[in-house]
């Protein structure tokens, strides 16, 4: 061992950041499952999303929703940062690898990097003027009226779905409490599930906005 | 009968010549009945082109020493049906290890090395007593340690991980399965921590990222997947219990 690696020498070190990533996903799809069930309010009526979103306001949720989310969305990045190969001539080689093996799970891990990428822009977007602008089905309405954003939410609502979903298949994987295969379908149905919530809440708000 | 024409194209390298860059070479010839890709490699040698680089030792999925990519698929050569591929064929080394030529690859240093950092013996300072009896092992155990040491080497596991292609030092499934194999054994009187000294980082389990091409590509069938999540979760409650220790 060298002398610097020797002085730093942190056994646990890569069991805690591994327990970081794995807890901190775990937070994200539960948060993104509850998200798509409150915004899903807006089913039975304008009343009741205002209601959620007067409540969520009065007992100051809002700001410690976002508290957890720059704690948890950052540990994840942070955590996750070290498992996607950052530098050119690695990308390269998973992308060849990808490529020479067909091996479907391989394909999924650089989907994994490419959406988790894709979702830190969308995300802070979103939850930028989310917090800015406060939440109300007027707002929201009008905001997903406009093309340009119901095509961003569309987008993060399919992103953020399958990263979460393969996420979660992984760290089942990884830890063997499943059957892989069932596993597998069973997740693809939760998301699509959720999909169609998502979908579904954003159509009503498009058309009370249009 | 007449078969098929098929046509296989190998990569070509050698590293004594390294101006010539590596290339893929057509050969084809027909298939015969019961063809596995042992009797196509040496039939291009002994026919076509002698200086093709390649291992055999078994042909019978004993050795490891034939593993390539098939196809893309990380898989051992002889125990490959012609009758299972398509019109062509692409042969590729098994990545990872070190190209000693074409479709020969030395696993043997790569193992070596993987054995000592694993420690791959039985571990036990108490003294050795000639006279008294041998002690008896659990049949539940010794099954479990014999389903590990089905290993046979081959690096399929390896040469298929994205991982270990972007990180040298990794261990990979086979090295993982070779502590768990250490772990199962009662002999072995290795703690938890002295393990995780060996494996809780990212050169070992913690290294892993669940793809699963090594479940899914060894050839005889090492539950690689169940090893790794036994090994993983026991690190992760030496890890745990370190802090308490602290
Ligand atoms: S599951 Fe782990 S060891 Fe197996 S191929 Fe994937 S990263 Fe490699
Ligand atoms: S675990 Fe399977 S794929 Fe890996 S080296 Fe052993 S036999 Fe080959
Ligand atoms: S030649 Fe021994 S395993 Fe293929």
């Amino acid at each position: 061992m060298q002398l610097q690696k020797a002085m730093s020498y942190n056994p646990r070190g890569d069991f805690l950041v591994e327990t970081a990533q794995m807890v901190s996903g775990l937070l994200l799809v539960l948060f993104l499952w509850a998200h798509m069930l409150f915004v899903a309010s807006i089913w039975l009526g304008q009343g009741s999303f205002n209601a959620l979103a007067g409540f969520m306001d009065r007992y100051g949720l809002l700001p410690l929703t976002i508290v957890f989310l720059v704690l948890v969305f950052g540990t994840h990045v942070g955590a996750v940062l070290r498992r996607m190969p950052r530098q050119y001539a690695e990308q390269r080689v998973v992308w060849k690898h990808a490529k020479l093996i067909h091996h479907g799970d391989t394909w999924s891990w650089v989907f994994q990097s490419i959406t988790g990428s894709a979702i830190i822009v969308l995300a802070v977007v979103h939850i930028a003027i989310v917090s800015f602008a406060g939440i109300n089905v007027h707002l929201s309405s009008l905001r997903v009226a406009n093309p340009g954003f119901l095509v961003f939410y569309i987008v993060l609502l399919l992103l953020s779905e399958y990263h979460a979903s393969v996420g979660l298949y992984r760290i089942l994987v990884k830890w063997g409490f499943v059957n892989r295969y069932s596993m597998k379908r069973v997740l693809n149905v939760v998301s699509v599930l959720f999909i169609v919530v998502g979908g579904v809440s954003l159509w009503i708000l498009y058309s009370l906005g249009a | 009968m007449a078969g098929r024409e098929l046509t296989f194209r190998i990569m070509r390298y050698n590293p004594e010549t390294p101006e010539v860059k590596p290339h893929l070479q057509d050969f084809k010839l027909f298939e015969e009945p019961g063809m596995t890709l042992f009797v196509v490699l040496n039939k291009i040698r002994e026919e076509q082109d002698s200086s093709l680089r390649f291992d055999f030792v078994c042909r019978a999925s004993i050795c490891g020493s034939c593993g390539m990519l098939v196809n893309g698929r990380p898989t051992l050569a002889c125990r490959t049906l012609t009758k299972d591929l398509p019109d062509v064929t692409t042969l590729l080394p098994l990545p990872v290890f070190k190209l000693l030529g074409d479709l020969s690859v030395d696993t043997g240093t790569w193992f070596r090395e993987m054995s000592i950092r694993t420690e791959s013996w039985v571990h036990d300072d108490s003294e050795f007593d000639p006279t008294k009896q041998e002690e008896r092992m659990d049949n539940e155990e010794a099954l479990k340690i014999y389903e590990a040491e089905r290993c046979i080497e081959c690096g399929c596991c390896i040469g298929g991980c994205a991982t270990a292609n972007i990180r040298p030092g990794f261990i990979g499934a086979a090295g993982i399965n070779r502590v768990a194999r250490f772990m199962v054994d009662p002999r072995d009187k290795r703690t938890e921590q002295e393990y995780f000294e060996v494996v809780g980082s990212e050169d070992g389990v913690f290294g892993c990222i669940g793809l699963m091409a090594c479940d899914d590509n060894c050839p005889v069938g090492v539950p690689l997947r169940g090893q790794i999540a036994y090994v993983r979760r026991k690190m992760a409650s030496a890890g745990w219990k370190m802090k308490v220790g602290r």
